[in-house]
């Protein structure tokens, strides 16, 4: 088999994967969003526990009519769903599920992936100004706006386990957290803080409450995706979630120490997949927890509080790894 | 032609087009999604020189936050105040000439200078190697564009503070 060959169907089993996975997790949020609220949730659709609804929900959203406004900006809102989707289903080209089981491991892993998620803004932008409707503009320009705050920190504290491996490589961060207990996480003081930085950056990066104001229902009707309807409202609902789930899989590669842990080698996705469901979960947690905070305030997080302590702790990160490599601590 | 050839052929017109789309494109937003395809084309070269830490700093900076402020801009400035703004392009022809001269100088160069033999292969991690560069040898340069970069936001500052 060539290697082109070989590329190419490992990318169609990771996209297909990352597609079926996406419906489910839909189902998961679903069901604990539920539990947290004494309801059941999904039931009817398949025995047990409706475990059908997602493929019933797919099923009916490509049925539905496909709406395009007179007054749109046809190429612009035709593309939006596309431009949004590809970079958010693009980072999983890097994420390593176990040692060597992967698309490419590329030695510039995190910033693949920061990058390529910067991308996103672009093709939500387009759907919120494509629309030429007043309440998906507004929605797009606070996404803008939280998108320009909550980068930095974001980054920031990823960064912190790059400079603990001393690489950006994923699965060479993933391996040097074997001489942590398997986890940066419990690296003293460093480790928790930046993990707390990150979950909070993450729920703001993936527009969760209490980060939502771009989609506040009771302003904003459904923020900058209100036009869209049928498989391209799928587009824009498939590209959130997997970001979503991408974002999961780079905390627990980052700061859970991906596939590490007790058992055969074989054992190493499935480690892997728990602790991103974890990530997930806590997330999801927060988003059916707390309210909705105003703009101001998200601002004024970012900016007086997030942003210097993850500056800050980067900065401490470094010292200590420069401290170490020179025998002075 | 080898595969690189043609890859960077593509990469070129892309380029090219979505660069010359920027200036010609009457409607102010669908310039700025032109030049994000062209910064990410940009990115692409980058690729294609063997530098992938380069393509992900140029899409990270670039593509995602450059394209973010201007739009941000764009915002505050038209839909919103219900005032649009069109793009026109004055000055065409002069304009036109004026690249077809830096075109002709550069090209004059690059004709003259010795033929350059085959690009030098890679060797070891590159992404560590400009790590350890930028601050090793070009930690002075980085200090100083830190520092430029200080004074320009000083600046932006002085601006936009409120008048009394």
């Amino acid at each position: 088999m060539s290697p082109l060959v070989y590329h190419a169907l490992v990318g169609f089993v990771v996209l297909n994967a990352v597609i079926g996975m996406v419906t489910y997790v839909t189902l998961l949020e679903r069901k604990f969003a539920a539990r947290m609220q004494s309801r059941i949730g999904p039931y009817y659709v398949g025995w047990p526990h409706g475990w059908l609804q997602p493929i019933a929900d797919a099923l009916k959203l490509m049925m539905k009519e496909d709406i395009v406004p007179r007054a749109a900006d046809r190429w612009v809102y035709n593309l939006a769903p596309l431009a949004f989707l590809v970079p958010c289903i693009l980072v999983f080209a890097t994420i390593p599920f176990a040692p060597g089981l992967g698309v490419a491991d590329l030695n510039i892993g995190v910033l693949f992936f920061l990058a390529v998620s910067a991308l996103e803004i672009v093709g939500l932008f387009m759907g919120g100004w494509g629309s030429n409707n007043k309440y998906a503009l507004l929605s797009a320009m606070r996404a803008v706006n939280q998108i320009i705050s909550y980068d930095l920190p974001f980054i920031f504290a990823a960064l912190v386990p790059v400079v603990l491996a001393g690489s950006l490589q994923l699965s060479v961060i993933v391996e040097a957290q074997r001489a942590m207990y398997g986890a940066f996480v419990f690296y003293p003081v460093l480790g928790q803080l930046a993990f707390v930085a990150f979950l909070v950056a993450t729920l703001a990066a993936e527009n969760r409450v209490p980060f939502d104001i771009l989609e506040a229902e009771s302003e904003l009707v459904a923020g900058f995706r209100v036009e869209y309807s049928g498989m391209k409202f799928a587009l824009i609902q498939l590209g959130e979630y997997a970001h979503m789930i991408a974002t999961s899989f780079l905390g627990a590669l980052l700061f859970l120490g991906g596939w590490l842990g007790p058992g055969p080698a074989w054992m190493g996705p499935v480690w892997f997949l728990l602790k991103a469901v974890v990530v997930f979960l806590v997330v999801t947690w927060v988003r059916w927890s707390f309210v909705r905070i105003r703009v101001d305030q998200i601002l004024a997080i970012s900016w007086k509080l997030l942003l210097p302590a993850t500056l800050v702790l980067l900065m401490a990160t470094a010292l200590v790894v420069a401290l170490r490599s020179t025998g002075g601590a | 032609m080898t595969a690189e050839a043609v890859a960077f052929v593509g990469v070129a017109v892309v380029l090219l087009g979505s660069s010359l789309a920027v200036v010609l494109t009457p409607n102010l937003f669908h310039s700025i999604l032109y030049l994000a395809v062209a910064l990410v084309a940009t990115g692409v070269v980058f690729l294609l020189l063997d530098a992938p830490f380069l393509f992900g700093v140029q899409l990270l900076l670039y593509a995602g936050g450059v394209v973010t402020i201007v739009v941000f801009a764009i915002m505050l400035t038209e839909r919103l105040v219900g005032r649009t703004i069109r793009q026109a392009s004055r000055y065409l022809i002069n304009g036109a000439l004026l690249s077809v001269a830096v075109f002709a100088g550069v090209a004059g160069f690059l004709v003259q200078a010795p033929l350059a033999g085959a690009r030098p292969g890679v060797s070891g991690d590159l992404t560590l190697a400009v790590g350890r560069a930028l601050v090793g040898a070009f930690a002075v340069p980085l200090e100083l564009l830190g520092v430029l970069l200080v004074i320009a936001l000083l600046g932006a500052l002085y601006f936009a503070r409120s008048e009394p």
